[in-house]
């Protein structure tokens, strides 16, 4: 007797009508039908040949070929006699040392008040996300910079507008002298002042957009991710908003700028104090289990969880918000996708 | 307090030292690029870098990951005082290496570089399958296609090679014979392997990682060759308890208490390969989702 033995990197996420198979070591995440979901879960308790043999003949080809496909992407391997036992299923802990991984700030400047930089190194943040209103200078990029030398912060994304002063010569000069910054956004730009190849250290984007801070939170395939850090951290917590924390652009500290509830404003209170109260952190355990709609929806386990725009229309009884996210407009019921943003029911939302 | 001694920039060390801060352990580390003094203060030792300062009686616990703990020389000009003081030099590092040696601690600066060919004896002592080895400086007794040739040294890399570039020497298959003698070199029975298999050793507690590589001929001898369009598979393995607590017994005849060590397994047996001390193996904890670096924080 011949026997399937699935890989424990494979993730199989089953949805209402398909099903999503993440391979967590290569990154890749595959839909697939719902009947290889069962084909894979039969596969676990029976034989090879048991398994055929639940078939019909026509059907028999079928299992063959979801057997090769499996074989083929080498989501799995056969062996003889019995399983190999000793393989040992994935453990799905998601462990991580930071207390905040990420802080998103709202500004029209750069600026960071000495006070924000020390508690940001009290608190070992890693990942900076400045949304800036107001146009930034060379040497304002470059004195941000310098507040984190020797920090803990070793990534910075930027979103600014776009200015005439930015040119291939000013990018040319941070792109010297800057370590942080990886990614860096100009917004309102109409005409690139040259062709951004990957000749930079960080990824640079001219958009014609203007972005706003409530842009953010969109969902798409393109966003996706199947990383296994990512993929482990949306199984136990909220993909977007656990360890983050937000100042919004009066101050007050937020899960994310965006979001509605305010714990203290940074011109009175430090991170450290916002972090807490009692309610800071409600969030952070809220999984896509828990959220109306995603919770039957194969991408849940790769996908973000806006909790800033929702369609507000489901609360826990601890009266956190678990509707769907507004910015989604794939429905996993029928399996389509369409502009959210032209669905006459979800006006109501937007305009909230 | 935890001594850590490492070097500079070295990736599995910063790992550690996070989890150490969430844990509120006081640490220290030190680096290849620091030389201490000896020096004493109300009768107790204290040692003394540019960077660092610590009595040796503050230290709980130490871990060993790279390079070692150096020492100033002060040379004299009169050689009687010269050969005198060195000596009593040595004594004082003796001492304090030794003390440092007898707290709590994860592997050792005096054993750490285990010499491969007395490893693979232990391993046979210790009950583990080893292939077939052997030394030879010609390749007259070697079946060919059936015998690899590896290093005998702790790294594979020879740095700069060609003046600019590290060269990385693989396990490979011997197929045609050598006309020349050359230097005494390590031979050893190729396994029809299935897989291999890592194993992360931590004070008596295995967790093991096959790495499946049967699909990809470019992998097929050393895994170390990386196919990056279709990586080997990583998955959690548990080994027999046999083999575990072979491995146990190994690790404990070598007075080493962290290492990873590779395997191969052909049909149903593990053969043993090697013990590596200083090895990376975040890569695969990642992938396989073991903290390996939480458990060494956790553990000093
Ligand atoms: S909760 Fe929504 S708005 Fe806030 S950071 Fe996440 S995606 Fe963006
Ligand atoms: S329904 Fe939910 S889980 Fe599915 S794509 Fe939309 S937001 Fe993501």
């Amino acid at each position: 007797m011949n026997y399937f033995n699935l890989y424990s990197n494979i993730l199989l996420t089953k949805g209402a009508n398909r099903m999503l198979i993440s391979d967590l070591q290569r990154r890749q995440s595959e839909i697939q039908a719902l009947e290889l979901y069962d084909i894979i879960e039969e596969f676990k308790t029976n034989s090879v040949e048991e398994v055929f043999s639940f078939y019909d003949d026509d059907s028999k080809e079928m299992v063959q070929e979801y057997l090769d496909f499996l074989l083929e992407k080498e989501y799995g391997f056969i062996t003889t006699g019995d399983w190999d036992r000793n393989f040992a299923p994935l453990s799905l802990d998601y462990l991580d040392y930071n207390k905040i991984s990420n802080l998103f700030i709202e500004r029209n400047d750069l600026t960071i008040q000495p006070g924000l930089i020390q508690s940001i190194a009290n608190l070992q943040i890693k990942h900076l996300v400045i949304y800036c209103g107001g146009n930034v200078s060379l040497s304002d990029f470059l004195k941000l910079e310098a507040n984190f030398e020797n920090s803990t912060v070793d990534s910075i994304e930027i979103f600014a507008p776009y200015h005439s002063e930015i040119d291939e010569n000013f990018i040319q000069l941070l792109n010297k002298k800057a370590a942080r910054i990886y990614n860096l956004v100009f917004f309102n730009c109409e005409n690139e002042p040259f062709k951004a190849e990957n000749a930079f250290k960080f990824d640079l984007l001219f958009s014609p957009q203007n972005l706003k801070i409530s842009s953010c939170g969109k969902v798409s395939i393109d966003y996706f991710d199947t990383n296994i850090t990512k993929v482990l951290e949306a199984i136990n917590h909220n993909s977007c908003l656990n360890k983050k924390i937000g100042i919004d652009i009066h101050g007050n500290i937020k899960n994310c700028p965006a979001m509605p509830q305010s714990f203290g404003n940074i011109n009175q209170n430090t991170l450290e104090q916002a972090l807490t109260h009692p309610n800071f952190k409600d969030y952070w355990n809220l999984t896509k289990e828990e959220i109306e709609t995603c919770k039957d929806c194969e991408f849940r386990n790769i996908c973000t969880d806006c909790r800033a725009y929702t369609e507000q229309t489901h609360f826990n009884e601890q009266g956190l918000d678990i509707s769907k996210p507004l910015k989604c407009g794939y429905n996993p019921y029928t399996n389509e996708w369409e502009e959210w943003s032209t669905n006459p029911l979800k006006y109501k939302a937007i305009e909230h | 307090m935890i001594l850590i001694i490492s070097k500079n920039k070295e990736v599995t060390t910063d790992e550690v030292i996070k989890w150490l801060l969430v844990m509120d352990k006081k640490f220290i580390r030190v680096n290849e690029d620091e030389v201490f003094e000896i020096k004493v203060a109300s009768k107790r030792i204290y040692l003394e870098s540019h960077r660092n300062r610590f009595f040796l009686d503050e230290i709980t616990s130490v871990w060993y990951r790279r390079g070692g703990l150096k020492f100033k020389q002060t040379s004299y000009k009169n050689p009687a005082i010269q050969t005198h003081m060195r000596e009593t030099q040595h004594w004082l590092e003796d001492y304090v290496l030794k003390t440092l040696e007898a707290k709590k601690h994860i592997n050792k600066q005096s054993n750490s570089h285990v010499n491969k060919l007395m490893v693979l004896e232990k391993a046979m002592q210790a009950g583990l399958d080893v292939p077939q080895y052997y030394l030879a400086n010609n390749t007259a007794d070697v079946a060919l296609g059936e015998t690899i040739v590896k290093p005998i040294t702790g790294t594979p890399i020879l740095n700069a090679i060609d003046g600019k570039a590290n060269a990385m020497m693989y396990t490979t298959v011997i197929d045609e014979p050598e006309e020349q003698e050359f230097f005494p070199s390590f031979f050893q029975e190729k396994v029809e392997k299935d897989f291999e298999i890592r194993s992360f050793y931590l004070n008596g507690k295995t967790s093991s990682i096959a790495i499946i590589s049967q699909n990809d001929e470019q992998t097929k001898t050393d895994y170390r060759k990386y196919n990056i369009q279709k990586p080997n598979r990583n998955i959690r393995y548990n080994l027999p308890k046999e083999v575990e607590e072979k491995i146990d017994l190994l690790m404990c005849s070598l007075d080493l208490n962290c290492g990873s060590i590779d395997f191969i397994k052909s049909g149903n047996k593990f053969y043993f390969l090697e013990i590596n001390t200083i090895g990376q193996f975040l890569g695969l904890s990642e992938a396989c989702n073991f903290s390996f670096d939480r458990e060494i924080a956790a553990y000093l």
